[in-house]
């Protein structure tokens, strides 16, 4: 049911911190590598220009008045340059005559406030480095000491500090999402409680919600929610009461019309009148026949009855009251009409499933030919309970057992006398228990069997009467 | 045998005096409930039916105030409702029986007879089954003839107890139960083998169908 196109607050409340925890991480790292990378740079300088001092000790005039510079064949530390990096040096005069080292490599200008050491970034044989100069005065003479190094280490020095600020900071922000995954899950639940207190209560029951616990800014969506319940209640009541008077004024002269024919019947006995009256009253027979079957196909219609219908319905007794009612029928067919029960119940609508297996029944008696026999089954079959009726008829071809179940259909060789809403009137019922109608072959082969599988009393919600599981037939 | 009727419909009522008149009874009529009360002080009735759907009080106040007055007189409802409710409501009042319009006259009359028939039988002890006699103070059975049928005990029992649901089916286990006080274990079939022998010594007077599945009923002929 959930796509990943529906509308969650929660995503949208975790998507709306993540993105902006995000961009403070890398903000943050940012920051960390700027004001770190001054003072490390500035280590390394200390530590190239020591070496440009480490150069300038060593230099003394000889004896034939020249300045030397005697490097031992193993420089001293500063000089000793890991194989990945690069050292070089130059000694030279003011006047730029180089006195020992590279002869090419650039002087930084002197700086005003440099405290005779000058920093710069060259370029030199194609090598970025960093280059420092001291201005000093060997044996009388102003000379220029200049060391440059690539900058390996400083780059790698703060390449260590910016992934230890990234894994920090990245461990910062899980834990902050962590937290803010468990505040929201905290913070939405009275919106968790009230979706199960909305799923838990049956459809029919349109009770208005509970506002109790329910955060302020749900509440209007609630209210309003209450609202559209209450009226739809009200016109659930209004279409009940409707039905009922509907009942009462068409059933109340459609039973003096039909007494009366009776004793007019009886009356005219014998006389040529007797056949016509005979005629009206075969009339006014299928016109109650139709009132009542489409009384009963509103009243099935799962918005007209109440949660407070259903209760716990034994189908064996239900499976007797019906044969109790049906056996005169049946018998003056001669058909032989029997049950074969099972213990089962299910949780229903007494009067809704007495409608359904009466017209189960009726439309069995209707279509099995004199001498024929029906049989009424229940039982539980794979954890569910099951309603059947098996006649002896000529079955439904499997083409038309769509087609019966529509209102008013009349199917090939049908009789005229039904009205063709007794299976339409059992698919509803069937639907408002959430139990399946399957019409099938009889177990003798020939003949129909209806049948009717309500769900496993686990789940006995009367789900199955939500319009939107209604098929799209209609 | 007197019945009143208490129905406000005229082509209804006027219906049912002229088809129950045509059985032999004696039917008044009134079209509210309020005189009811009075009617039954000046004239004795073995029977009321009842529309629910009365014009002022309706048949359920009617039923319950009936009732507490202590009036024990069989009462049939007839409606034009359906609902289960009504039909609960009715019968928990104290009603006898329920009758949903539209009905066939005979099936009425035939209810009638059917409540006229239990209620008699509570005070004279006997009961008629077309053409079946049965003594229920004298636990015995007459056959057309005058003749006293010879019945087992159980045979007895089990004609008792349809008897007193004529024209309903009973199921095996209320048969079994009807005579468990003798045999505690009276298996199925053997229900079987007795209702064949009532069957056989009813012959003529009265039948026992079998329902396949569900139970037996007892039928005149």
């Amino acid at each position: 049911m959930k796509t990943s196109d529906t509308p969650s607050i929660r995503r949208r409340l975790l998507s709306y911190l993540l993105a902006p925890l995000l961009l403070l991480l890398v903000l943050g790292v940012a920051v960390d590598h700027q004001v770190i990378v001054n003072p490390i740079y500035s280590t390394f300088d200390r530590s190239l220009s020591r070496a440009a001092l480490a150069i300038a000790a060593h230099i003394r005039r000889t004896p034939d008045g020249q300045l030397d510079i005697p490097i031992p064949d193993r420089p001293p530390a500063p000089l000793r340059a890991p194989p990945q990096e690069k050292f070089f040096y130059r000694v030279s005069t003011l006047d730029g005559n180089t006195i020992a080292g590279d002869a090419q490599l650039p002087i930084v200008a002197a700086g005003r406030n440099s405290k005779g050491l000058d920093y710069a970034d060259v370029t030199y044989q194609g090598l970025q480095l960093r280059l420092v100069s001291y201005r000093t005065t060997e044996a009388g003479e102003p000379l220029v000491v200049s060391a440059a190094e690539i900058p390996f280490r400083r780059d790698r020095a703060v390449h260590r500090m910016d992934v230890s600020f990234g894994i920090n900071n990245s461990i910062q922000m899980l834990l902050m999402l962590g937290t803010a995954l468990l505040g929201i899950t905290i913070a939405l639940r009275p919106l968790r409680r009230l979706r199960e207190q909305i799923v838990g209560c049956a459809p029919q029951a349109l009770n208005p919600i509970s506002t109790a616990e329910v955060p302020a800014e749900v509440r209007p969506l609630v209210d309003s929610l209450n609202t559209l319940l209450v009226s739809v209640r009200d016109a659930t009541l209004a279409q009940q009461h409707f039905l009922a008077n509907a009942a009462h004024q068409l059933r109340t002269p459609l039973t003096g019309l039909k007494a009366q024919l009776e004793v007019l019947g009886q009356e005219a006995s014998g006389s040529p009148l007797q056949a016509r009256i005979t005629q009206l009253h075969g009339g006014i027979d299928r016109l109650a026949h139709t009132a009542n079957q489409l009384l009963a196909l509103a009243r099935a219609e799962p918005s007209a009855h109440l949660a407070s219908h259903f209760t716990q319905i034994e189908l064996p007794a239900l499976i007797g009251a019906v044969i109790g009612n049906s056996l005169d029928h049946a018998l003056q067919r001669d058909i032989d009409l029997g049950a074969d029960c099972q213990p089962a119940q299910v949780y229903g609508v007494y009067w809704l499933l007495r409608e359904l297996l009466l017209n189960l029944l009726d439309n069995a008696i209707r279509h099995t030919p004199l001498g024929g026999h029906i049989t009424l089954r229940c039982g539980i079959e794979l954890g569910q309970p099951f309603l059947e009726v098996d006649d002896s008829g000529p079955g439904i071809p499997i083409a038309e057992r769509e087609r019966v179940r529509e209102r008013f259909y009349h199917g090939t060789g049908s009789e005229r006398d039904s009205c063709g809403l007794g299976l339409a009137i059992v698919d509803e019922a069937a639907r408002a228990h959430g139990a399946h109608f399957s019409i099938l072959d009889s177990h003798d082969c020939q003949g129909a069997r209806m049948r009717i599988d309500f769900p496993a009393p686990s789940n006995v919600s009367p789900a199955g009467a939500l319009p939107s599981e209604k098929p799209s037939k209609r | 045998m007197r019945i009143l009727l208490v129905e406000d419909d005229s082509l209804v009522a006027d219906a049912i005096v002229r088809g129950l008149s045509a059985e032999g009874y004696a039917v008044d009529r009134t079209a509210a409930a309020e005189p009811v009360p009075g009617l039954m002080e000046g004239t004795h009735y073995d029977l009321a039916i009842i529309d629910l759907g009365l014009p002022g009080e309706d048949g359920f106040a009617l039923v319950r105030r009936l009732r507490r007055a202590g009036n024990g007189l069989p009462l049939l409802i007839v409606t034009a409702r359906d609902g289960l409710d009504d039909r609960v409501s009715a019968l928990d009042l104290g009603a006898d029986d329920y009758m949903v319009k539209p009905f066939a006259l005979p099936e009425l009359a035939a209810r009638c007879r059917a409540l006229i028939r239990r209620a008699s039988a509570a005070t004279s002890n006997e009961l008629t089954i077309g053409q079946l006699r049965i003594d229920l103070a004298g636990r015995r059975a007459l056959s057309p003839a005058g003749q006293v049928l010879e019945l087992t005990r159980r045979e007895w029992s089990i004609l008792e107890c349809l008897a007193h649901h004529s024209g309903r089916v009973v199921s095996k286990e209320r048969l079994i139960q009807a005579i468990a006080g003798w045999d505690e274990d009276i298996s199925s079939n053997a229900i079987e083998v007795h209702v064949s022998r009532l069957r056989g010594k009813l012959e003529g007077a009265a039948t026992v169908r079998g329902i396949r599945g569900l139970g037996y009923r007892l039928e005149d002929l």
